[in-house]
């Protein structure tokens, strides 16, 4: 009896709750999400969410925890660094005569594109104007339709992969760094500009990274009869690759070929450190091409025990100063640069110079701002159509211009082949 | 102390409650913003990969620290069914195709790596399920014209021809007239997230569930018992591989990607952490290591904090296993048996008749009758 | 014809014989008692019977082989096996695992009246029926262990050294009743017993192993007249 009465009760509860839960259904969303317009008609455009007249807040998804980490830290770090001085100065003055201070907020996705994609959420629900400068193939990619669906501009993002300035494909997109292929065919058009027969060995990640760099090159030397490439290859990415002396073999292969120029485009950076060992050691002495994230002084080339003369040449791709470098600390803007990272970075331990992405962020940061001053309204549209027309623009430790005008680029273009000069790199025209 | 207890144990109660939850979660979509909508969708999808690993882990006893395996080829099932079909003849089919395939490629696979496998004990079996993250992860790179490898695929904008004989970009999850994407989205990923919980609730508490305790316990006592060890095991690590691939199907639902990227070990690891602090051995405990999944992060990146996300996933890790080893689920029954020690002064006996007493995780080793007595 | 029989049963672990010809005939309803020191082989023999051993010879229990089938099987097929030591779920209350017992059973209004009989007939149990196993003491969980597995409703009961680390009168107590249980219920048993006063208060007929054989068969008021019997286990 007993029983029966409190079972009575409990979905008596239950079918109040449902009343009150259906009533409250019937004053659902759609009630709080439309504004009252009508009144300010005569007000030239709704602004954008993210967006008033004092403030912009961007967002920033990017591995802040794991193993990547360092660099995504930085990917916020330089933002953070160059608009707190922005800020502290009074704000940015934008195309509509408005002066606003810009709110970065990062949001970490570990490198794992379900938890970037979720970040993609979150920033939607916090309101930012835009989001972007975070670095990351996959984790970029996850969010990249839905930012398309939300009209949400993903902008200046830190990956070689060049669906992000694909203007019809990314229609709010941009990348910010040069895509793989850009900096194989830099090195390329060096290597044909010397006039001299060359057997190039490659050695490439199977995926779109390796590809990419290797596709490159081969566009760039394609037709010239001076430059053969006798023998390319592989290993597939992953686990397995992060095992010791795992590409040595491959080495010995290439070195079989008698070839004088080595393309290397592998990622896992002890392997290279290996590789760059190893050919030495069994006594073969190519031209090296190394990409960008492979081809640090410090954490590739001296452990490999290279010194300028081990190889005849070996040549990477920049495109930006390197903070690390004694120029770059003595110039004023090196100063300031170090002054704001100082001041205003939040990553661990950041001094600004461990990884380059403190530099490019502080670059996408500069452009970011070009686009703001030139935005006539408040207005996502207008950002993104301003982002679109710099054109010209010298940001500080960019080599060569800004152009954010050329449909299939990112925005930073000006890629420079450098040679190791035994300390850091040079940068050349030239191969040889 | 009684009287609670016995409110909490009425059948009616449990039922209300019940219902209670079943109305809010049919209603709260239309009210609420949509990054709660998206928020609760994403926690029933780790939900349900929780679920499928407590199955092997908590309610049988076997290590797997590979269970992203089955989540990214569940993902995988499901997306290039819709990627490729759905625009065409299938239309809608596509989606069911993948929803369908996203159980059965990771089940046929977990069932044929159990039966190999599952004689294996301990550090064995713990190698031989981490292997599979770790060779799942360069297969699903090498083939990457079919699975997008790294850059993965993305199914928000396929081509489809309209009405009007143009081709349009269209997502396939998108919400028909009447709902927003997110609520649409968030039906879809509750309604069978539920239903696998139910299936779940039903399993555990019936024969198979006793039978899984009993080969947890102690497999010489399952075998004299007729309980077949190997079989149950084998049943039990194929469950969790098809919750697992329907997790992918949801994680589709969700997101509408997935990459290589989703079958790495870490997020094995991930998974596993999540199910030790909701608890290992409880479905409740799914529901809240998908919370802790899901909201930690976002709570660290709203506090502008996350560089100490990691930090603060550890300090949680450690306070639930030493003051709840049972993990989250078992809060009420600690609580309840504190109260009690306090009620019933020093007595040491006490205290040990009501931690066995409301031991919630083992209650389905009971048959029906016997519950309510 | 016995309800299950034993003819030259042999068995190995790896190299090392340690059946070599084990023959035991357990009658419908009968007790049997296995006697013998450590290492002769009589736990093997148990184990031979419910399949957890792979045993050569011949294994016959209800006028059918039974030998090599698996485990479970075995039990399905209403052989009870309490394994030595504590043959209890540890982590399970006192009635969970009297309901594991009773897994493989449909008759459930049968099962209830079961539990209560044997909470009857071990009533420290049915003090601690909502502890955990593992919080018993042995010979709680001993008495544990053989309600368990008579909750099975076998037709054979196979008990591995009942008294194993319990105090005197506590294996007084478990054997008491075992020795009730098996007058009440009619059920076979074949038990594994060190001490042979222990075992003669519940069983009808004896076998004596040494080193993995039959050496000596009777029943227990022949053996009791033994001497060599008396002096070798039954303490002079």
């Amino acid at each position: 009896m007993k029983t029966t009465l409190s079972g009575r009760r409990a979905i008596a509860v239950a079918a109040s709750v449902g009343a009150i839960a259906l009533v409250l259904a019937g004053c659902a969303r759609g009630g709080g999400d439309v504004a009252p317009t009508g009144e300010d008609t005569s007000a030239a455009v709704e602004p954008s969410p993210g967006i008033t007249d004092t403030t912009l807040t961007f967002g920033i998804s990017t591995p802040l925890t794991g193993a990547t980490a360092g660099p995504g830290n930085c990917t916020v770090d330089g933002a953070l660094a160059y608009f707190g001085t922005k800020n502290a100065e009074g704000g940015i003055t934008f195309g509509d005569g408005k002066t606003r201070k810009i709110e970065i907020k990062s949001y970490d996705d570990e490198y794992n594109p379900e938890k970037s994609a979720a970040n993609f959420n979150q920033m939607v629900a916090d309101g930012v104007f835009a989001a972007g400068l975070g670095l990351g193939t996959p984790t970029n990619r996850a969010w990249r339709e839905a930012a398309i669906e939300a009209d949400v501009p993903q902008v200046l993002v830190m990956t070689g992969d060049p669906i992000f300035s694909d203007r019809t494909e990314s229609p709010v997109q941009l990348g910010l760094v040069p895509i793989y292929q850009q900096e194989g065919a830099a090195f390329g058009e060096a290597l044909v500009a010397n006039g001299q027969p060359h057997k190039v060995a490659a050695l490439y990640q199977n995926d779109d990274y390796g590809k990419g760099y290797l596709q490159g090159f081969k566009d760039a030397v394609a037709g010239n009869p001076n430059i053969e490439i006798v023998k390319e290859l592989s290993y597939e990415p992953g686990p397995a690759s992060s095992t010791p002396n795992y590409l040595e073999p491959q080495v010995t292969e290439l070195a079989g070929t008698g070839a004088d120029v080595f393309f290397q485009a592998v990622s896992v950076t002890p392997r290279v450190v290996e590789n760059l060992a190893k050919a030495a050691a069994i006594g073969w002495t190519p031209i090296w091409f190394l990409p960008s994230n492979t081809a640090s002084p410090g954490g590739v080339l001296t452990p490999a025990g290279v010194t300028e003369t081990t190889y005849p040449g070996i040549y990477a791709v920049g495109f930006s100063e390197a903070a690390a470098a004694p120029p770059f600390a003595e110039s004023e803007a090196g100063k300031a640069y170090f002054a704001a990272i100082a001041e205003y970075a939040q990553g661990p331990e950041q001094d600004g110079k461990a990884f380059p992405h403190c530099v490019w962020s502080w670059i996408g940061a500069q452009i970011l701002e070009q686009a703001f001053e030139k935005m006539t309204e408040p207005t996502r549209d207008s950002f993104l159509d301003a982002l679109y027309s710099i054109k010209g623009f010298d940001a500080q430790f960019a080599f060569g211009s800004i152009d954010t005008t050329v449909d299939g680029l990112p925005a930073i273009q000006t890629v420079s082949l450098q040679k190791f000069n035994g300390k850091g790199y040079t940068n050349v025209d030239v191969v040889g | 102390m009684k009287g609670y207890d016995a409110v909490v144990s009425n059948r009616w109660v449990r039922l209300g409650a019940f219902l209670v939850v079943l109305v809010v979660l049919a209603v709260l979509p239309l009210v609420a913003d949509p990054f709660t909508n998206q928020t609760i969708s994403h926690i029933a999808v780790f939900a349900v990969a929780i679920l499928g690993l407590n199955i092997v882990m908590g309610f049988t006893g076997q290590v797997s620290l590979g269970h992203s395996f089955f989540v990214g080829i569940g993902a995988y099932a499901a997306i290039i069914p819709i990627r490729d079909w759905w625009g065409g003849p299938l239309a809608e089919g596509a989606i069911v195709i993948g929803f369908v395939l996203s159980g059965l490629i990771p089940g046929v696979l977990g069932l044929l790596i159990a039966l190999v496998t599952v004689r294996l004990r301990g550090l064995a079996l713990a190698m031989v399920t981490i292997a599979l993250p770790t060779i799942g992860l360069p297969l699903a790179q090498k083939f990457s014209d079919f699975t997008g490898g790294n850059e993965g695929i993305s199914i928000r904008r396929l081509d489809y021809v309209g009405a009007d004989g143009q081709v349009h970009k269209g997502n396939p999850f998108a919400a028909g007239p009447g709902l927003e994407n997110d609520q649409w989205q968030y039906y879809i990923v509750i309604a069978i997230a539920l239903a696998f919980f139910a299936l779940a609730y039903f399993l555990v508490r019936g024969k198979y569930g006793r039978a899984f305790a009993i080969v947890r316990s102690n497999e010489a006592i399952a075998s004299s018992m007729g309980v077949s060890p190997y079989r149950y095991k084998v049943l039990a690590f194929t469950i969790a591989a098809v919750y697992g691939g329907i997790a992918g199907f949801l994680l589709i639902v969700w997101g509408q990607f997935t990459s290589s990227e989703t079958l790495a070990f870490h997020h094995s690891i991930d998974l596993v952490i999540a199910s030790i602090v909701g608890g290992a051995g409880s479905i409740v405990g799914a529901v809240l290591g998908g919370v802790f999944y899901v909201t930690v992060s976002q709570i660290m990146n709203g506090l502008q904090l996350s560089i100490y996300t990691t930090l603060v996933q550890g300090v949680v890790i450690i306070l639930i296993l030493f003051l709840l080893p049972g993990g989250l689920a078992s809060l009420p029954r600690t609580i309840r048996r504190l109260v009690r020690r306090g009620a019933a002064g020093h007595s040491v006996e006490a205290g040990h008749a009501a931690d066995s007493a409301s031991g919630n995780t083992k209650t389905q080793v009971q048959p029906s009758e016997e519950r309510n007595t | 014809m016995p309800l299950l029989e034993l003819v030259d049963v042999t068995a190995f672990y790896g190299p090392v014989q340690v059946l070599d010809g084990v023959s035991i005939s357990v009658p419908e309803g009968g007790a049997v008692g296995i006697l013998g020191a450590n290492g002769a082989g009589k736990t093997t023999t148990l184990r031979a019977i419910s399949g957890t051993v792979r045993a050569g010879g011949t294994i016959r229990y209800r006028d059918r082989s039974i030998r090599g089938l698996k485990p479970e099987r075995v039990a399905s097929l209403g052989i009870a096996h309490v394994p030595e030591g504590r043959g209890t779920l540890g982590n399970l209350t006192v009635r969970e695992n009297l309901m594991v017992g009773a897994y493989l059973r449909k008759d459930h209004r049968q099962v209830a009246t079961d539990v209560e009989y044997l909470l009857d007939l071990f009533p420290n149990l049915r003090e601690r029926i909502r502890s955990n196993a593992s919080a018993l003491s042995g010979g709680e969980q001993q008495m544990l262990a053989v309600s368990r597995a008579f909750m099975a409703k076998p037709r054979l009961l196979i008990l591995d050294e009942p008294s194993l680390g319990l105090a005197p009168s506590t294996a007084r107590n478990v054997y008491d009743a075992i020795g009730r249980l098996r007058r009440e219920s009619g059920i076979a048993m074949l038990v594994v017993e060190q001490n042979a006063n222990l075992a003669f208060s519940v069983v009808d007929s004896v076998t004596v192993l040494e080193t993995g054989r039959s050496v000596l068969s009777g029943t227990t008021a022949e053996l009791r007249g033994d001497d060599d019997i008396r002096r070798a286990y039954l303490g002079g």
